[in-house]
């Protein structure tokens, strides 16, 4: 079978199944069954239908790209290896090192192509592509799989949306409580519309679709924050997710266009037509072309944009000389390179594409949306907010890496670990169990940059399969929770293990799983594995970058404060005494069609991150396999900042530095969560004591660092006031001095009238007057009397006489 | 009778006059009979919608097709007029101008459907609603610069009265205003149309220039080959266009306070569009005109008029004045950025809701200025023509749908005040519970204005967003920035007038649900709005060939350019410049030779001393034309 043509088609249904769920829903509506509960069972079983295509995809991929079985590390590629600025570099290495570049993944040829094109523009063109590596099939078995589980859970969870509602949250002006009728098919219609925006967002083969879709899911996320449409907080919220991610996008847009402008493409992999030819250079290759090893290379295309005033000199004298327009001697380019041009809009396009991935996964400083984006309802955030849609912007960064530089790499793991530290911090006092779950989904976002940023690529990824596992589980269990007390207030709940017992241990597998438990060195739950290699990778960043040795710490702090205030959460709303008795005596626990799905995704919390036992397959070794070539080097330096060094992943799989990241990943968890125990559970230490022992820090933490107020203060009320002053100029100034034009014109008018009036009317009034007098006078003339009328002809004829003689006169001297 | 109208001339006079003729036949009814006015309107403007249509739907064989692979004007119309002044009755299509017309005729069977509701004076309405539309006709399809003219201003008199007697409550302040600001746009062009034409002399084309702008052969060999003893005035676009674009060009010579005629042209011809686009700051017309201006009317004010601007810059500045518009680029770019940050920050600030959507118009229309002014293939690209293209499509993309979405926001508007009489933005809300079908569609249009992937609005947005780039990265970098002012003042008004939980304003019992006339015209902007998002190529391919021959005539201009510029930057060069002492002293051979080929050997001393004087000079002032320094 020929599954390298069968998998995108595969993939592409898998796709479109949710989008045509969402049109049936869009035109259905409320006739899809009863109070449109038929539109739950179109919409799960479109998704259900993505996840096994995927799963097929899945399977055909590994059959034409099987894994490989784990190699010794003990080759690695070249020595050293930084941006080359003369390819000629590298392709003097010696040949067998890039045998042994990436060990113990062969090289897996991604599948990418063109469905449909949107636009031509000379050789260069927009289209509807795909790219499909292990990456891609992977996150749309994820996808797809977490999306079912949260399809099926949101049937019990949205299920009085099947009536009418009355919305306890929004009272009207006249007191009462709004009573509207439910919306249970919006809701998955939103959804779908959502599955199919992410899947898009996963398959796009260039920047410019996964912009598409990168805004798709972003309207989605604002339909589903806001889908409450009645409450102001959450229409609020739904603002502010789109406005913050808009300016993440502004960023993007940047990169976008440094990269098309100077490569001409924006797909990521090379387009080849029927006979295997390439038609079309990738933004990949082009980066990292093969000739050169994989290894980062100034395009061409950027050198030549960085050098335009150069090339427009060349092409001027070329005319002058009267050389018909001929190409640029390749050893100017060269030359151009090698002097480092082009590498500053490498830099900047990177920046601008990491800008997007800041909005999107919530990173330090566009980070403040997210926690708002909790008033949608909680299967949302589980789907949206925590396992999928923030998670494309690790998914985005981590597809990206081959043209990201040092500086940009450096970029993304202190944003990262900036904002690992500062959710973790903000989540430590929280008490609305979403908003803890929303910080931890910020922080743990964080952790995937810093690894990502730090060189760990199959780290930063394998945490982002791991976490949304996890975490869909741990917000999923917390909708069972709040579903059950109708309350979000950790302070009003207490000792719910005994009414719900299925959700009290799959929400303690999730716990667990998010801190990363297991027995050093020989396993745990999935977040073991993937925190350690973020530990590992820290450590070996550490090692190279001895002056940065500050984020393996925060990085290890980080994960203490994992632990601390995910037990305080679950000791908070599941041991102790009830703390509201109102609410506790109505808990009851969820039914099945909610706890089906909690299980299953606490045993894939569990074991997602296991090889299939007795063979070497499992998600690591696909991530591996999917992992960009030329990446992993051992250190990787930029021009910029040459004493930054970002050492190749393989690095920390060795021996000894992974033993000291699993003692200390283990040392940590232990630490937070024993102290979470002391306080919560045991009630040895009393929280509103230490609270009060640090006054000022902990109205700092629980005001969220003041950052609201902040960028209320920096942002919105200067664009407000600017808005303002804007309108007032249109009308007082703009609008002022054209009216007054007009004005001018009219008193121009009027005074012209005056002047005709006054003047040129009056002048010819006094002219006719004039006449007038002189015809009364000349009146006397016409007496009647024979005797004037006979002295007239007279005097008349004498005139004539004289008159004419004279003519004679003249006539005759000149015959 | 249809046969008729495989005749190319037959076609497209009917397309202009049908309308015209339809509203001298409203004349003989009795205005007591207005819904059989109305009606008549109505089929008048069906009709020529299904005209409009039959070049897009006819066979390939058939005369009057459209052909997607030619970038040049087709179904060329061409009558003698008033001939002493060489004058004529000149129409054509091609890719820019035919999905105006396409837009334009579908717009206004959907205004006149919206117009049910208009009870004063029915007939008149009517009448000058019709004479508009074959106004807005004309202009799109005239290429005859008088005729262009001419309709221009046809066109602006039943607007005039449209705003001014069917207005609201200031609608004689914004009906003059309108009808003054236009007319000042009208003069400028009139003042520029007349010094093209008396500077310009079809007696300077090769023939094969003149075929090119469609004068028969035998035509062009006579004018060609006699010599005429004075210049031969033309006011034909085509003939203009081959004119400003030669390398001594007629309108580039003459000089008045330090610039060339064309720069004089390109400026008056420039203010008169920018003002109809409208860009900022003369664009205070617009919000009072829309604000007063019923429903419908403002729909064809958002939906067509505003396009003329842009597309008078297209067919017209750029063409005409190469030069003036290659050195004033950065003028029609920072207008556009301008307009774009401009409109965006004051619609932010509106509570009129009328007023919000005129002032997302001022910005929205501000991406075509853009898109059309990046004049990004000149020498440091190589001449690479794909971002300037990109950019032009772009912008043509965006009048496209920016004629969809504004027309639709406009339509909704007037959908809700119809039912409650205001338009105040704080006195809204909650109108997703009482109107759940109209307050979706109004997302989907206003989502379609804010740019989102799927929907028309992002297409040209992005194209014209990222093309820019190669133009100017400052620019690019402060046009992609608007797309966060946008996303705010459309978010922040779907949550005022939509969202949240009760209806704040007066009248709210009247707040029913859609009428059927109301879906039969917001529903077909809806997914229209839909289908160019997802399915661009409807309108790209229609547009690209054209857009491709204009920037490549254009890009081929700026080599030929270049090259002058270089050879007259040199000193020993200035025996190869052309000899263009006077317009008529040149030889008609040395003209036909251009550019001029100059043979130099690889290290001619020539080549040296151009090399030379770049190095020490490399910002030369560039001449056009090859003008002795």
């Amino acid at each position: 079978m020929d599954w390298a043509s069968k998998i995108p088609t595969l993939l592409a249904c898998a796709w479109l199944l949710p989008l045509a769920s969402f049109v049936i829903i869009l035109v259905g509506g409320r006739k899809l069954g009863r109070a449109g509960r038929g539109a739950a069972w179109i919409a799960c079983g479109a998704i259900v239908g993505s996840f096994c295509l995927s799963t097929i995809a899945l399977a055909g991929w590994l059959w034409i790209n099987p894994l490989a079985p784990p190699a010794d590390h003990a080759h690695h590629g070249p020595a050293h290896a930084s941006v080359s600025s003369a390819p000629e570099h590298s392709r003097e290495r010696p040949a067998e090192s890039s045998l042994h570049k990436s060990p113990g993944s062969p090289t897996a040829q991604p599948l990418c192509g063109i469905w449909y094109t949107l636009g031509e523009f000379g050789s260069s063109r927009v289209a509807i592509s795909y790219y499909i590596d292990g990456l891609t099939v992977a996150m749309f078995v994820m996808v797809s799989l977490i999306a079912s589980c949260i399809h099926v859970y949101s049937i019990g969870y949205m299920h009085e949306e099947l009536d009418e509602v009355t919305d306890e949250a929004v009272r009207l002006a006249d007191g009462r409580r709004l009573r509207r009728p439910g919306r249970f098919h919006r809701f998955f219609q939103h959804l779908s519309l959502f599955s199919f925006s992410m899947l898009g967002l996963i398959v796009a083969g260039n920047l410019a679709m996964v912009f598409c879709f990168w805004e798709l899911v972003g309207i989605c996320s604002y339909l589903l924050i806001g889908f409450y449409i009645e409450r102001s907080a959450a229409s609020n919220a739904a603002n502010k997710a789109f406005i913050v991610n808009r300016v993440g996008d502004f960023g993007m847009i940047v990169g976008l266009m440094v990269f098309w402008a100077g490569l001409g493409t924006l797909s990521f992999g090379d387009i080849r037509n029927g006979a295997g030819e390439v038609v079309e250079q990738g933004v990949f290759s082009l980066v990292r072309p093969e000739k050169a090893d994989h290894d980062l290379v100034i395009p061409e295309g950027l050198v030549r944009w960085s050098a335009r005033g150069e090339i427009s000199q060349f092409a001027r004298a070329q005319a002058a000389a009267g050389v018909p327009a001929a190409a640029l001697p390749a050893e100017r380019i060269e030359q151009w390179r090698s002097s480092g041009w082009g590498y500053g809009l490498l830099v900047l396009g990177g920046l601008g594409l990491f800008c997007g991935c800041i909005g999107k996964s919530a990173q330090f400083p566009l980070h403040v949306w997210l926690p708002d984006a909790m008033e949608g309802p909680t299967p949302v955030s589980a789907l949206v907010h925590s396992a999928t849609m923030v998670a494309a912007g690790v998914y985005l960064t981590a597809r990206c890496f081959p043209i990201f530089v040092p500086e940009v790499l450096l970029t993304i793991a202190v944003v990262g670990c900036i904002t690992l530290l500062l959710a973790a911090t903000i989540a430590l006092t929280a008490t609305d169990i979403k908003r803890v779950l929303a910080y931890s989904t910020v922080s743990q976002l964080g952790y995937m940059m810093l690894a990502l940023g730090s060189g760990g690529w199959v780290a930063g990824v394998l945490h982002l399969f791991t976490h949304a596992f996890f975490k869909s589980l741990l917000f999923l269990c917390s909708g069972s929770v709040i579903h059950a007390c109708r309350t979000n207030e950790l302070t009003q709940m207490g000792g719910l293990a005994r009414k719900m017992p299925w959700t009290a241990v799959t929400m303690l597998v999730g716990c667990l799983a998010i801190i990363g438990a297991g027995i050093p060195l020989v396993g745990g739950l999935s977040g073991y594995y993937s925190k350690d290699a973020i530990l590992a990778q820290q450590y070996v960043f550490a090692a190279a970058n001895p002056h940065l040795g500050w984020m393996f710490y925060a990085a290890a702090i980080g994960a203490a404060m994992t632990a601390f205030y995910m037990f305080r959460l679950w000791f908070l709303a599941f041991v102790g005494k009830p703390r509201d008795a109102h609410v506790f005596d109505h808990v009851h626990e969820s039914p099945p069609v909610m706890t089906g799905p909690l299980v299953l995704l606490a045993v894939l919390a569990v074991a997602v991150a296991w090889h299939v036992p007795l063979t070497h397959w499992g998600l690591e070794p696909l991530l591996s396999q999917a992992r960009p070539l030329g990446i992993d080097q051992p250190e990787f330096r930029g021009l910029m900042l040459a004493s930054t060094t970002i050492p190749g992943e393989h690095l920390s799989h060795d021996a000894s530095v992974h033993t000291s990241a699993a003692l200390l990943a283990f040392a940590m968890g232990a630490a937070g969560v024993l102290l979470a125990a002391v306080m919560y559970a045991a009630r040895k230490l009393d929280p509103a004591d230490v609270a009060g022992q640090f006054p000022r820090a902990y109205r700092f933490l629980l005001n969220k660092w003041w950052f609201d107020e902040l960028y209320h203060f920096l942002w919105v009320r200067p664009t407000m006031a600017l808005s303002r002053w804007t309108a007032q100029l249109d009308q007082r100034v703009i609008d002022y001095v054209w009216d007054s034009a007009a004005r001018g014109v009219t008193m121009i008018a009027r005074l012209d009238d005056w002047v005709d009036r006054r003047m040129v009317d009056r002048a010819l009034d006094r002219i006719a007057d004039a006449v007038y007098r002189l015809a009364i006078r000349a009146r006397g003339l016409q007496s009647g009397y024979v005797r004037h009328y006979v002295l007239a002809i007279a005097v008349g004829l004498v005139a004539l006489v004289v008159v004419m003689s004279l003519y004679w006169s003249n006539a005759s001297a000149g015959w | 009778m249809f046969e008729y109208l495989r005749d190319p001339t037959v076609l497209l006079s009917t397309i202009i006059f049908f309308p015209a003729a339809a509203a001298l036949l409203l004349c003989v009814i009795p205005g007591r009979h207005a819904a059989l006015i109305k009606l008549t309107a109505l089929a008048a403007t069906v009709a020529v919608c299904a005209a409009s249509l039959i070049p897009a739907c006819a066979a390939g064989g058939n005369p009057v097709s459209f052909s997607l692979h030619d970038g040049g004007f087709q179904q060329v119309v061409k009558l003698a007029w008033i001939p002493s002044f060489n004058i004529e009755y000149y129409l054509g299509l091609d890719g820019i101008s035919y999905p105006l017309v396409l837009l334009t005729t579908f717009l206004s069977v959907l205004a006149l459907a919206a117009s049910w509701k208009i009870e004063k004076a029915v007939k008149a309405y009517c009448v000058l609603f019709l004479l508009l539309e074959t106004g807005m006709l004309g202009v799109f399809m005239a290429l005859d610069f008088f005729l262009f003219y001419v309709f221009w201003e046809v066109m602006l008199l039943p607007m005039y009265f449209l705003i001014g007697i069917w207005g609201g409550p200031r609608r004689e302040y914004a009906g003059i205003k309108f009808f003054l600001f236009t007319l000042v746009g009208g003069v400028l062009m009139l003042i520029a149309m007349l010094m093209l034409y008396f500077a310009g002399d079809l007696t300077r084309l090769s023939p094969e220039q003149l075929i090119a702008s469609h004068i028969a052969p035998e035509t062009a060999e006579a004018v060609a080959s006699v010599h005429t003893t004075g210049p031969l005035h033309t006011f034909s676009l085509p003939a203009l266009s081959e004119m400003g674009r030669l390398p001594n060009s007629p309108f580039a010579q003459r000089q008045w306070l330090g610039q060339s005629l064309e720069w004089w042209a390109f400026l008056l011809l420039f203010i008169g569009f920018a003002i109809k686009l409208p860009a900022v700051p003369v664009h205070t017309w617009l919000p009072d005109a829309h604000v007063e201006a019923p429903t419908p009317i403002s729909m064809i004010l958002a939906g067509v008029l505003l396009k003329m601007g842009g597309y008078g810059i297209v067919r017209i500045c750029y063409p005409i004045c190469p030069g003036a518009a290659y050195d004033l680029a950065w003028f029609v770019c920072g207008l556009g950025v301008l307009s774009m940050v401009y409109g965006a920050f004051a619609a932010m600030a509106q509570t009129d809701f009328k007023r919000l959507v005129a002032y997302s118009s001022v910005s929205h229309m501000g991406y075509v200025l853009l898109g059309l002014g990046a004049w990004s293939a000149v020498a440091g690209t190589q001449y690479s023509t794909a971002g300037w293209q990109m950019g032009v499509t772009g912008a043509m993309f965006q009048m496209i749908a920016h004629g969809i979405s504004s027309a639709g926001m406009f339509f909704l508007v007037g959908v809700v005040y119809d039912r409650v009489h205001h338009r105040d933005l704080n006195q809204f809300g909650g109108l997703f519970q009482k109107m759940p079908a109209y307050s979706g569609l109004s997302m989907i249009i206003f989502f379609a204005a804010l740019g989102l992937p799927g929907l028309c609005g992002f297409i040209g947005e992005f194209f014209v967003v990222i093309a820019s780039w190669q133009y100017s990265a400052v620019m690019a970098v402060v046009a992609a920035g608007v797309v966060i002012l946008t996303a705010g003042y459309i978010l922040w008004t779907i949550q005022r007038v939509y969202l949240g939980p009760e209806y704040k304003g007066p009248h709210g019992d009247a707040l029913g649900p859609l009428s059927l006339r109301e879906w039969a015209i917001i529903l077909p902007l809806v997914v229209l709005a839909v289908v160019l998002g997802v399915y661009p190529r409807a309108a790209i391919d229609v547009m690209s060939p054209s857009v491709k021959r204009h920037v490549e005539q254009l890009t081929d201009w700026t080599k030929t350019r270049d090259q002058t510029a270089s050879l007259s930057v040199s000193p020993s060069s200035s025996a190869t410049t052309p000899d263009e002492s006077g317009e008529k002293g040149v030889s008609r051979d040395d003209r036909r030779q251009w550019p001029p080929v100059v043979a130099v050997e690889p290290n001619s001393p020539l080549k040296t001393a151009v090399l030379h004087s770049l190095q020490k000079e490399n910002d030369a002032p560039a001449e056009i034309g090859g003008r002795r320094p």
